[in-house]
């Protein structure tokens, strides 16, 4: 090449020639230098995961698979697949891998909320004792105040005035019907209460409000672990409504109205015909204000609460409704029934016993947790008491989509264990597998992006010593996006 | 007076005979399960013959005699009934206000009619160690039980087995207090001992009709070999037993810096080596000193200690069976009454600790033949062997695999629990009903099907004129067809 550049520059003299020369061999160079990480750049050897057996979530596995990840997402699934040069290799062996589990109903820790208790989370429980025995864990212990103000402003009336600025409580509580609130603005995303969802190999959560409103905030889909700007999916997902004692057991300034005027001091549904009236109140006024009447009445709902409804009545926004017995089950499904309403029915203890109605409604159902004799947050009620191991089996075979959630409770009893006592009471695996991955993500509308192990999807991944969701297999490794965020090899 | 003598004897045998109404068939065998003994190697296709309520052979090949009941358990796991080591759920209230109680007995407050017994039956745990609970200073008598009979004394397998002390205060009482109540409890059983020495001392100088003829501590010294067992009271007499080697003590330490002082309790009034400690989820970090003590422990319900880093707030989280293993120690596990479903099995505990790493065997181990070892039944309980008492399990499959029931459960050689016959699990399961349910439909789909195809055949005109009846007609029969093909195909 010097040669022939050589024997030009000998013959022809002239400098705007060599200028070129010289100037088209920079390139050269230049071309020659950059390929190899343009290369580098479209398919960039980031993740390769080699398990003894992969589920995919729908149903298939494949033995002996290599999962690549690419920019946090499945690049392609298979068990032929060649690996290619420069690519960090993650080797299992024996391990088997399922999709990130996904917790359609999870209650997050309200100690860990802002600002819902004036005890930190930290100094909870006596004698300073750190560990978080299952009576401190509670979203509803009568000890931990769902206050409305702090010590500087008691009765809380400037922080309403402010909106729902920081997200009060769990349930914002200065009305029964508050679906304008946002339960992310009350997330604490430094919670424990992430890292003991994520150990448990829950990847993804639908922050679920508490049930102390009839018409409560709206929950947000979020991510359990991971860099903050990827954490939150969806911001504003359902709207979740309450049918049954919760609300009236639940509310802070529950007291009877008896010789008091109604304030935000007094809520008013003490039974559930109050409480079916605040509902249909709610929406009747969404409807009133659409059509440029004014609502009015002692129980009168926000406008901006009436927004939000309406978009509600129009479909735009899903509906949840928690109904645990049997009679709060057929009222909800009445309501709906009356406002034409699409709806998902959440908890649902008792649904073995109106099978056909729920099947009648078209309502999926997100059912859980299993139990026999209820305990925490289910435990001081006259609602649960009256639980079958067969209810979600019933519900499957009875082909209602049925997702499990293990809502507040985590780790090793959390929703893993859901899936396994779901099994032991007849449920096949890749029933119980797509009850906790691939059904939860089509009822949040996600099942695009996560829920099953597909080229393009997210890479949220469970690696399992053993088969998942037996009783000798552990989570070894979780990771979110393409990160590994439980390692336990 | 040969006479009165045949006639007591009689008088003694017949009641003898009555007291055990519960006779169990003499010769029982269960045939052809693999057999997991605990105390060998497994067997993969074996059978257990149980004679007399007594374990008499075990085995590949045994020879069965003629009489013995036989029971086919192929394709089943025979496993040793599982014991829980530390109970007070049996009781209608596990602790009792007053602080020092060595006069209490659990069996003045065990309810056989409780749901906790017959849970313990369904889950396979077929000997329950009742015992106070650990709200105490020194509390009352234990007793082991079977989780089956009428009343107390029928459940029971051995009555006054041991003492419950508490080295952790119960809230509102301080570590202070409780070891005071201790160190009082123990210098008030000396004072009385000595005064009751000195007091029989004089009484037997009484018999001979003689003065005491010594100083006090001479009295105190002669006197006390004279003490008989039917001299002390309730109190003492416990405490006696208990400094005197014939009660063991179970001994509660919440937290680790409990440990200590409780191994120089037990060693000071000189019952360590009859002690067993119950931990506390905090107390496994006191292993070193449990490990100097060398006595075995019983681990928490709730295996994994949580404990949040004051600084970062980061989580960390232990499994308690795994430090304990690896110190050597020799441990049981408890069942979780508080845990929504799963660690309320016992077999279920023992699946965790296989997934934490330790070894099968020691953890089949810690729930069944280490807790018969901690209770001094090891010559009766905790394993499959000959001249070991019948407390049998029937497993639909591996012990430490969840989805396994108990089918069948032998006590004493008498079968105490059938899967096949409990109303409860079937209500909870909705199972009954539903498949009689179909099986109704069913026949009613064939029978109905059946009809109308002989209609059919014997009046073709009339389906002819109409026409609607006759389609229908065609299909149910095209449907009672496809029925009885799927029959086909089933059978």
């Amino acid at each position: 090449m010097n040669g022939f550049l050589g024997t030009h520059y000998g013959k022809i003299r002239k400098p705007w020639r060599q200028m070129i020369l010289f100037a088209l061999a920079w390139l050269i160079v230049s071309l020659l230098l950059t390929v190899p990480s343009w290369s580098e750049e479209t398919s960039r050897p980031t993740l390769a995961i080699k398990a003894a057996r992969v589920h995919i979530g729908n149903g298939r596995t494949i033995d002996r698979p290599v999962i690549l990840i690419q920019d946090g997402r499945i690049q392609a699934v298979g068990s032929d697949l060649s690996l290619p040069d420069h690519i960090q290799i993650i080797e299992i062996d024996g391990g088997s891998v399922t999709p990130g589990l996904i917790d359609a109903n999870a209650r997050l820790e309200s100690a860990d909320m802002i600002p819902a208790s004036r005890k930190g989370p930290g100094q909870q429980g006596p004698g300073g004792r750190a560990a978080i025995s299952r009576d401190e864990r509670p979203c509803h212990d009568s000890q931990v105040p769902l206050h409305v103000g702090d010590e500087e402003d008691p009765t809380g009336l400037a922080d309403l005035a402010a909106g729902v600025r920081a997200g009060v409580v769990v349930s914002e509580q200065g009305s029964e019907v508050v679906p304008h609130t946002r339960v992310l603005d009350s997330v604490n995303f430094c919670s424990s209460d992430f890292q003991r969802l994520v150990q448990g190999g829950v990847t993804t959560i639908y922050a679920s409000p508490d049930a102390s409103a009839v018409i409560g905030p709206r929950g947000a889909i979020l991510k359990t672990a991971g860099p903050m700007d990827q954490r939150v999916l969806v911001a504003e997902a359902a709207v979740k409504a309450t049918i049954g004692t919760e609300p009236n057991r639940l509310g802070s300034y529950n007291q009877s109205p008896y010789r008091n005027s109604v304030s935000l001091y007094t809520r008013r549904p003490n039974s559930r015909m109050g409480l079916t009236w605040v509902f249909r109140k709610a929406f009747h006024d969404a409807i009133r204000r659409k059509d440029g009447l004014v609502a009015y009445g002692a129980d009168t709902s926000s406008p901006e609460a009436s927004r939000v409804l309406y978009e509600v009545l129009e479909g735009k926004i899903p509906l949840r409704i928690q109904a645990r017995i049997q009679q709060d089950i057929h009222t909800a499904i009445r309501l709906c029934d009356e406002f034409k309403l699409r709806f998902t029915l959440e908890e649902a203890t008792e649904a073995y016993r109106c099978i056909e109605s729920i099947q009648a409604s078209a309502a999926p159902v997100i059912f859980g947790p299993i139990f026999e004799r209820p305990n925490g947050i289910r435990a001081f009620n006259n609602e649960s008491n009256r639980s079958r191991y067969s209810t979600f089996r019933a519900l499957l075979e009875a082909g209602v989509p049925t997702s499990l959630s293990a809502q507040d409770l985590r780790e090793e009893d959390g929703l893993a264990r859901q899936a396994m006592h779901a099994m032991r009471f007849g449920v096949d695996f890749e029933d119980a597998l797509k009850a906790v991955t691939q059904t939860p993500a089509r009822m949040l509308g996600l099942d695009g992006q996560i829920g099953t192990i597909e080229s393009g999807k997210q890479a949220d991944l469970v690696v399992w010593r053993g088969q998942p969701f037996a009783a000798t297999s552990m989570v070894v490794m979780v990771f979110i996006d393409g990160n590994i965020v439980v390692d336990r090899r | 007076m040969i006479l009165r003598c045949t006639l007591w004897i009689v008088v003694l045998f017949t009641t003898l005979a009555v007291d055990s109404h519960a006779a169990p068939p003499s010769k029982l065998a269960l045939q052809g399960g693999r057999i997991i003994p605990v105390c060998g190697p497994e067997i993969p296709k074996g059978t257990v013959l149980i004679e007399d309520g007594t374990i008499t052979a075990i085995g590949e090949t045994v020879k069965i005699p003629y009489d013995a009941t036989v029971i086919d358990v192929s394709e089943k796991v025979l496993f040793p009934g599982m014991i829980s080591p530390h109970a007070s759920q049996g009781l209608d209230r596990p602790n009792e206000n007053l602080p020092v109680t060595p006069y209490l007995d659990v069996y003045d407050a065990i309810d056989p009619s409780s749901l906790f017994f017959e849970d313990a039956l369904r889950d396979g745990v077929l000997a329950v160690h009742v015992i106070q609970g650990n709200n105490c200073v020194l509390g009352g008598l234990s007793r082991l039980v079977r989780p089956i009979g009428r009343t107390p004394d029928e459940m029971t397998i051995r009555p006054s087995l041991a003492l419950k002390l508490s080295a952790s205060p119960k809230s509102g009482s301080d570590r202070m207090q409780q070891m005071a109540a201790f160190r009082e409890t123990f210098l008030e059983l000396a004072f009385y001992l000595e005064n009751l020495a000195e007091k029989r001392y004089e009484e037997e100088l009484a018999k001979e009709k003689k003065e005491i003829d010594v100083g006090p501590e001479e009295a105190r010294k002669r006197g006390a070999p004279l003490i008989r067992k039917e001299d002390l009271d309730d109190r003492h007499r416990n405490l006696v037993q208990l400094t005197e080697g014939q009660l063991d003590a179970w001994i509660y330490c919440d937290a680790a810096t409990d440990v200590g002082p409780a191994i120089n309790l037990a060693k000071e009034h000189g019952f360590l080596d009859r002690s067993i400690f119950v931990l506390g989820t905090e107390a496994y970090r006191a292993v070193q000193e449990l490990k100097k003590a060398d006595r075995p422990v019983v681990l928490p319900p709730d295996l994994v200690h949580r404990e949040r880093d004051p600084i970062t707030g980061e989580l960390s989280e232990t499994f308690i069976p795994e430090v304990i293993h690896e110190a050597g120690l020799l441990f049981a596990l408890q069942p979780n009454p508080d845990s929504s479903l799963a660690e309320r099995y016992l077999n279920y505990q023992a699946a965790r600790c296989v997934r934490h790493g330790i070894p099968r065997q020691k953890a089949l181990e810690s729930i069944t033949l280490n807790p018969a070892r901690m209770l001094g039944m090891e010559d009766r309980l905790g394993s499959l062997e000959v001249g070991k008492a019948g407390y049998v399990v029937v497993l639909s499959g591996d012990p430490l695999d969840f989805n396994t029931w108990v089918e069948k459960a032998y006590v004493d050689g008498i079968l105490a629990y059938d899967r096949t016959k409990d109303v409860r699990l079937k209500e909870l399961l909705d199972l009954e009903e539903k498949s009689a349910e179909k099986e109704k439909q069913k026949e009613q789909e064939n029978v109905e099907s059946a009809t109308q195809e002989e209609k059919q055949k014997e009046s073709p005109a009339e389906t002819k004129t109409d026409e609607k009846t006759g389609k229908e007609g065609e299909q149910d029969s095209e449907e009672g067809q496809k029925n009885e093909e799927e029959e086909r195909d089933d059978k």
